[in-house]
């Protein structure tokens, strides 16, 4: 019974992919976006149902579904386990999914490739699940390449677009874009594949479970190299410096795959990885804090740069990447139940601040730039309204689901002792709340700039945002689940309680971080919620031209990285293949060409020639005779 | 005394007045003739030292090349004079038909 | 039938020889049909093959010359019955989506005869008889070619011809060597394959031996730096000589190694790993750059090849059954999929009459079928998992990871560099707006092309999610030649590095 649950909650997304599938060539049907929706519907009941016989029982559900690769001495199956971890993930990747379908029936509802659409996204849906549900590495290395093909598809989505200089379009144009996420994930890949052979060639096996038991009889020195290499690749699926560009130019793709895919679930794979990995990453203690540490400093470089961007998307994207960072933090500092619950917090109120951007979108034909908004709250009453608990919930403002999960966080950092990391992710707490409200003025308050561009915003379809509603609703009061969930996902993770000094000092503790969070909120009311005021001198300063370049990095990788790699691409091509290589062989051939087109004169057609020549080999054959005769 | 070496030195001396033909000459018919120097230098010289080691195979030999100079002579001369009926020529450099 | 390898082998030159007096209109559907017979027989070779036996099956043994042990001698194991099948199989698809219009009976008939001397090398077992077919190959390629080809083709023809077969006249030499050794030890003659693997050599014999079978293969597969004469046999064969070109043909280099090199000589190759890893990740990231700065789509596919064969090398001189079956594995991936792609770029070449990527641009808007399947082609290609191409890959490098971590590193940047020139060729030819006028006049596959290129994407996607039926017999024979090869190498270095997996078959 459990079992045919499970391969419900997995493969109904499939069925809706290859259904939808059918119809990808064909002019839009609003039912195959329905019918998939409904397939994803089930996926979501099915898991919720595992999710409640997991927590019953507390035990869980190992399905082994067929071998897949048997060669030499490595077996590889097919298998599936359904435990507190992975129920959880399938709980919030279905749910959120299953939002995103129901919006995307209404969002994308002008677009032509409406049914290519849901094939891929329900594709992803699948190789998402495969990711988190699969019970060995390499399981989880195909929903890993799963889900980086599918967001291949889909930033790539509108590949018509051409490509545009950087000034005009920082992410050059969706094809661009999806290539670069494909590559730098591809990167990243090649590390986690590494971690798979150092697993496998030291336990020789994959399965999570056999491995996990192996791991107290390696070395140090392999587990720490295990722990590198996997951890390579989960900064590349969650976009930790340096392999972040790809998200922010990610933004290409449509609006619900942004908030599906580059918010909610895919980037938080790597995070995902790490919590799985737990029993590897406790053991390596240096790599952890490095993990920490580079979250850390990932949460505060991303939360920099979305202070001063004008994208809507943009800035949410850079506000993913801030929280990746805040996920990574707290499980490199090894409380992995609290990176998990940030996780499916984060996904919530993430994908609802996502499809509240959607939705401005959708009212303001396609423009992003929040400096042309502004005063949209009479129009869109609740995408408004939605945001605004999203942006709460990021802020981690009490009651909502961010304050809770963001909170623990920067405590564990105090609790550790890390005070830098601790400060560090206080002083970011601050600048989420201002950029988060930043936009929220910019977007909802003050004048309304989009009269001046001849734009005229409208609300949202109702199913669409009676579809959104139980985000909203989570958003809001996921938080108060902290204690339950506490204790459900303590009984597979290593619990983590703070000590009781930190216990002690958790009031004052609170108030800091809330301090910097309402006093973030109180910056950007103060500047932006009576309208766009610009100032040229700020907007002309070294630091907010770097910050609205990202640093540069985007234009470095290109400088340092991709043009030499084309040059020498072009060189080796060029000057090796062609004039070396290749015009080496030619010489040989070359060679007895000429000899033979030299000798051929000896042949004139004329006896007498002939015979001078018969002549010359007669006496060379004596001089040869007399030679060998007087040597030899 | 005429011994041995006189033989061979005529010989050789014939042999290199018939190769020095063969090499110089134009007309084929005095090639024809140049090379039945030779054969009969060899002749000379197989006779001479038949003779000297009292056994008689060299000197048989010598009539063998007479006779096959003889044929040689007999086919060749026939393919001259239908070279010269239809080319009107015997000099080599006019019958240069088979240059590579 | 007890001998289908004869018939597998002669069936396609007997009906070949027929197809001279065939009418010219119904040669292509007399040659398919010949290519389907001679493809169910190789299903049935398949159906009847016993995967639990790592030995030679339906051996076939005739003395030819019995003085100096010459004899016709056929069989097959896991390791070549995957690769006959993979060449009858691609002989029928070339042929249903051959796009050639004239002398297409000459062209069905000097198919038919390839498909001979194809099917010949990988169940030949005399090294005479092997030596035969593998030299009678090149006749057919260079008459497509040569004859069907580009502007260029002569040239190509005769650089693919000279190029191939002087290497192979070295390796000619090695085999008479390497039977006159057997000579001496024995006191009889003998080129049976089979009787040269009981030999044991003394190690500077292996090296001069390996050097000289080394050159021949190495040609063949292309290695770095002899490769040049693919991108130009490739530029200007037609559509379906590449793809036999690029499925089969390369095929036998890396056939060969496994065949002879590995097997006959562990010691030797045991000491060629770091050279031959070093020129394989050379192949690897080099001919993938090369690749990427390509113009012209149909050589990038070529360099990819090259890119790919250098896994494959590297698989099989990981000296593990994990290394090795994934090698050959992805001998037939790299078979299918480079064959697909081919034909592909040969499909859209027929209706622009260019290949050039500039010139195209936004073709997925009116060729969606012909762009999915390039899709799903380009990402076995570049391993995606699920796909033939990431079994093969993720085995070879996972073995080659116990040789060396780091060229195994090296190495897998293939993983980061085939997605960057095969994804820029998505981007060029696929997306983007249409600038090009006679772009938008373009017609999607026909159902003909469509039905070819399916059965490729099935066998893709099958053997990517479920691999067993092929990956185990390959498997037990590889693991029965890496257990023959640790008993006989002599050096303990060389016993020490051929791994003998703990799990040998349960039936032997």
């Amino acid at each position: 019974m459990m079992e045919t649950l499970v391969y419900i909650a997995l493969f109904a997304p499939f069925a809706g992919s290859l259904f939808a599938a059918l119809f990808g060539m064909g002019k839009r049907q609003v039912f195959v976006g329905i019918v998939a929706s409904a397939l994803l519907f089930i996926s979501f009941v099915a898991s919720v149902m595992l999710a409640i016989y997991v927590v019953k029982t507390g035990t869980p559900i190992h399905v082994m579904m067929m071998e897949w690769i048997n060669a030499g001495d490595i077996r590889i199956p097919f298998g599936f386990v359904v435990d507190q971890v992975s129920v959880t993930m399938m709980v919030v990747v279905t749910l959120v999914s299953t939002v995103v379908h129901i919006y995307s029936i209404g969002y994308m509802d002008h677009d032509k490739s409406f049914n290519r659409f849901f094939s891929y996204l329900s594709a992803f849906v699948f190789s998402m699940l495969v990711l988190v549900m699969s019970d060995n590495f390499l399981g989880l290395f195909i929903g890993w390449e799963g889900v980086g093909v599918c967001s291949w598809l889909l930033v790539g989505f509108w590949y018509h677009k051409p490509d545009q200089p950087r000034e005009v379009n920082p992410s050059i144009s969706p094809s661009w874009a999806a290539n670069e996420a494909f590559i730098m994930n591809r990167i990243a890949d090649l590390g986690m594949l590494i971690g798979i052979f150092i697993i496998y060639w030291n336990t020789g096996t994959l399965q999570y479970d056999e491995v996990f038991a192996q791991l107290p009889y390696l070395p140090q020195w392999i587990l720490d190299a295990a722990a590198i290499a996997l951890f390579i690749g989960a900064m590349g699926k969650s976009a930790q410096f340096p392999l972040h560009t790809w998200l922010t130019d990610a933004m290409e793709g449509p609006t619900p795959v942004s908030a599906l895919i580059h918010a909610a679930t895919m980037v938080t794979a790597g995070v995902f990885l790490v919590i799985r990995a737990n029993p590897l990453f406790a053991m390596t203690p240096e790599v952890s804090f490095f993990i920490a540490a580079l979250g850390t400093f990932v949460a505060f470089f991303a939360a920099s740069m979305a202070l001063v961007n004008r994208d809507l998307k943009r800035i949410i994207a850079f506000s993913t990447l801030s929280q990746l960072g805040y996920m990574f933090a707290a499980a490199g500092l090894g409380a992995y139940w609290i990176a998990l619950f940030h996780l499916a917090a984060h996904a919530f109120f993430k994908a609802l601040l996502f499809l509240g951007a959607g939705n401005v979108m959708h009212a303001m034909h396609d423009e992003l730039d929040i400096f042309k908004m502004g005063g949209l709250k009479k129009v869109m009453k609740w995408t408004y309204l939605y945001m605004g608990i999203a942006s709460l919930a990021l802020a981690g403002i009490p009651p909502f689901a961010g304050f809770f999960s963001k909170d623990a966080i920067i405590e564990t950092a105090f609790n550790e002792g890390t005070y830098v990391l601790w400060i560090i992710l206080v002083v970011t707490a601050g600048m989420t709340a201002f950029y988060s409200f930043r936009q929220v003025f910019l977007t909802f308050w003050g004048d309304e700039r989009y009269k001046q561009y001849g734009i005229h915003p409208h609300e949202m379809y109702k199913f669409v945002l009676v579809a959104m509603s139980p985000l909203a609703v989570l958003a809001i009061i996921a938080g108060f689940f902290q204690p339950w969930f506490h204790e459900f996902i303590t009984t597979l993770l290593p619990d983590y309680e703070m000590s009781h000094h930190t216990h002690e000092l958790i009031l004052v503790l609170t108030a800091i971080v809330l301090a910097f969070a309402v006093g973030g909120i109180a910056l950007a009311y103060k500047m932006y919620a009576k309208g766009l005021k610009r100032d040229p001198k700020v907007e002309n300063s070294f630091i907010y031209r770097l910050l609205a370049n990202q640093y540069y990095i985007p234009q470095l990788y290109e400088e340092m990285i991709s043009k030499p790699y084309a040059m020498i691409s072009e060189a080796l091509w060029q000057k090796v293949d062609l004039k070396i290589v290749d015009a080496t062989v030619d010489t040989i051939a070359k060679f007895f060409y000429y000899t033979g087109d030299g000798v051929r004169k000896m042949q004139t057609g004329n006896l007498s020639n002939y015979l001078n020549w018969m002549a010359v080999g007669g006496v060379a054959l004596l001089v040869v005779a007399a030679l060998s005769a007087v040597i030899g | 005394m005429i011994g041995l070496e006189h033989y061979l030195i005529v010989s050789a001396i014939l042999f290199s007045i018939g190769l020095v033909g063969v090499l110089r000459r134009r007309n084929l018919l005095m090639l024809f003739f140049a090379t039945e120097v030779m054969l009969n230098a060899v002749n000379i010289a197989f006779a001479a030292i038949s003779h000297y080691y009292n056994d008689l195979t060299g000197q048989m030999f010598a009539f063998f090349i007479i006779a096959i100079a003889a044929s040689e002579v007999a086919v060749g001369l026939g393919i001259l004079i239908v070279l010269y009926k239809k080319y009107g020529s015997l000099d080599l450099d006019d019958l240069a038909s088979m240059k590579g | 039938m007890e001998n289908i390898l004869s018939i597998l082998v002669f069936f396609p030159a007997v009906a070949g020889l027929l197809g001279f007096v065939v009418d010219k209109k119904s040669a292509r559907a007399y040659g398919i049909t010949v290519a389907a017979i001679e493809f169910l027989l190789s299903l049935w070779l398949w159906f009847s093959f016993d995967s639990a036996n790592a030995g030679m099956q339906f051996v076939e043994m005739i003395p030819l010359i019995p003085d100096f042990g010459v004899s016709y001698y056929l069989g097959v194991d896991g390791i070549s019955l995957f690769i006959v099948i993979m060449a009858t199989l691609m002989t029928l698809i070339g042929m249903m989506s051959m796009s050639i219009k004239e002398n297409v009976k000459n062209m069905i008939v000097t198919l038919l005869f390839l498909e001979m001397t194809m099917v010949g090398v990988f169940v030949a077992l005399d090294a005479i008889i092997f030596y035969l077919f593998w030299e009678l190959s090149l006749v057919p390629m260079l008459y497509i070619v040569g004859a069907w080809g580009g502007p260029l083709r002569v040239y190509a023809a005769i650089k693919f011809f000279l190029y191939t077969f002087a290497g192979s006249l070295i390796m000619l030499v090695g085999l008479l060597f390497m039977a006159y050794v057997y000579h001496n030890l024995t006191g009889v003659w003998s080129f049976a394959i089979t009787d040269w693997y009981a030999m044991v050599l003394p190690v500077n014999y292996q090296l001069w031996l390996f050097a000289a079978f080394f050159i021949g293969f190495a040609i063949k597969v292309p290695m770095f730096p002899f490769h040049t004469w693919l991108p130009y046999a490739h530029g200007q064969a037609p559509t379906i000589g590449s793809v036999i070109l690029a499925a089969v043909l390369l095929k036998m280099g890396t056939y060969g190694f496994v065949r002879f090199s590995l097997p006959m000589f562990p010691d030797a190759s045991v000491m060629a790993i770091t050279p031959i890893a070093f020129i394989s990740i050379i192949m690897i990231i080099y001919t993938a750059m090369v690749a990427y700065a390509q113009k012209d789509i149909k050589q990038v596919i070529a360099y990819s090849s090259v890119s790919h064969m250098g896994i494959i090398m590297l698989g099989l001189f990981a000296m593990n059954a994990e290394g090795i079956s994934g090698s050959v594995f992805q001998m037939l991936a790299h078979g299918i999929v480079s064959g697909a792609l081919f034909m592909l770029v040969g499909m859209i070449y027929d209706r622009m009459h260019t290949k050039e990527m500039s010139k195209f641009g936004g073709i997925a808007a009116v060729m969606p079928k012909y762009a999915v399947i390039f899709g799903i082609m380009t990402m076995a290609s570049v391993g995606l998992p699920l796909t033939m191409g990431f079994v093969g890959e993720f085995l070879v490098l996972l073995g080659f990871y116990e040789i060396s971590p780091i060229m195994t590193i090296l190495a897998g940047t293939s993983i980061i560099l085939g997605a960057v020139y095969m994804l820029s060729v998505l981007k060029k030819t696929f997306f983007g707006p249409i600038t090009n006028e006679a772009v938008k006049k373009l017609k999607d596959l026909t159902p003909l092309e469509t039905w070819s290129l399916v059965p490729l994407v099935l066998i893709v996607i099958w053997l990517g999610v479920y691999p067993k039926p092929v990956l185990e017999p390959i498997d037990n024979s590889v693991k029965a030649m890496l257990t023959f090869m640790h008993e006989k190498a002599i050096t303990p270095e060389a016993k020490e590095i051929i791994k003998v997996p703990q799990t040998i078959m349960e039936v032997k």
